[in-house]
């Protein structure tokens, strides 16, 4: 398997080399701009697929009552409640949103950076006196991100990006795995502090265009799905299923229309007032 | 013998223990297939061997993509 893996790793690294090159001398972005670009291109090689896990997600959530009446079920069975899970999907059509290939196709992105990183003067040539820095805060890019104050800060923005990344590409309704995922990133701070601070930077880039590419979806796609279910979830869980469905869909227009009717006219009567007075 | 035999297998087990060690926690995700992708690729390796059973994994893992449906598919 080594055997295998080795060649492959060496010329992933060459062809991670030749993109930050192009970067750096045809567009003369800095070293830790390029990585930047690199990130942005790659992720944007994935919209297609992301966005349509995006989609399947907010799809999803229509499911999620009936979902966690299934979770709950099975609470002491994990192997069945998987089981009844996937059986569920297939009843209703759903395309369950999570995917193993779109973050399988960024670990070679991955390794590829953090083996060019690993030995950046000698794969680039560069001087001593070459701009490695970001923003000013991060004075060298192949550095240990720990190694110098402004790390701290860049494992902070990582921690924090990381976050909120996770939170818009949560797949799951089981609240444990949630919470799991939210947490996870203060753990691993203290092995992400041993890698070169352009690595973490690629980490950030990448969970920043998540976040925003979350934040875009959202706003495109009609709003009115997604908060709906949370609210009925409460009221309508000893009905059947199927009631809960009908009944959703006739409440959703009840329950916004006159939020989105009051708040307008409150606003302008008092402008009015105040304009006369 | 037979032990001799099962070190390929052993060794690609090892392998996506490794990966779950690693990448796996560092990128969570949640497969849209149960068994997992990665426990298909152990169960694929254990019962069709190392060649047979990485072909399965891989061509597994490419239909864990936003496309398809998911769903229980176990180790033939």
């Amino acid at each position: 398997m080594m055997l295998f893996t080795i060649p492959i790793l060496s010329q992933l690294e060459t062809v991670m080399k030749h993109v930050l090159i192009w970067f750096h001398t045809s567009l003369h972005l800095p070293w830790a701009w390029a990585i930047v670009a690199t990130t942005v291109v790659v992720r944007m090689l994935l919209v297609p697929l992301t966005v349509k896990q995006i989609h399947s997600m907010q799809n999803l959530q229509r499911y999620a009552p009936q979902m966690k009446e299934l979770q709950k079920k099975y609470k002491h069975d994990r192997q069945k409640q998987n089981e009844e899970l996937m059986k569920f999907y297939r009843e209703n059509n759903i395309n369950p949103a999570a995917s193993c290939l779109p973050m399988l196709l960024q670990l070679p992105v991955f390794i590829a950076l953090y083996y060019t990183l690993r030995s950046f003067e000698s794969n680039f040539h560069v001087g001593p006196n070459a701009d490695l820095s970001f923003l000013h805060f991060v004075p060298d890019i192949s550095a240990h991100t720990t190694s110098f104050w402004g790390g701290y800060v860049l494992l902070f923005v990582y921690v924090a990006s990381q976050m909120a990344s996770s939170y818009f590409m949560m797949t799951t309704a089981d609240k444990t795995q949630r919470i799991l995922f939210m947490v996870m990133p203060l753990f691993f701070v203290f092995i992400i502090a041993h890698f070169p601070a352009g690595l973490v930077l690629y980490w950030v880039t990448t969970n920043l265009w998540t976040v925003g590419q979350g934040l875009i979806t959202r706003r495109l796609v009609a709003k009115t799905p997604a908060p709906a279910p949370e609210r009925r979830s409460s009221r309508t869980s000893p009905k059947p299923e199927t009631a809960a469905a009908i009944q959703g869909d006739g409440a959703q227009p009840r329950q916004e229309k006159p939020v989105a009717a009051q708040k307008p006219r409150q606003v302008r009567r008092k402008k009015k007032r105040t304009s006369r007075r | 013998m037979s032990a001799v035999l099962r070190v390929p297998s052993l060794l690609g087990v090892g392998f996506v223990w490794l990966y779950r060690l690693t990448f796996g926690a560092l990128f969570p995700t949640t497969c849209k297939y149960h068994p997992s992708c990665s426990e298909y690729a152990v169960q694929a390796v254990r019962r069709h061997g190392l060649v047979r059973g990485s072909v399965l994994a891989g061509w597994r893992l490419l239909r864990c993509n936003p496309w398809s449906r998911g769903g229980f598919d176990p180790v033939r």
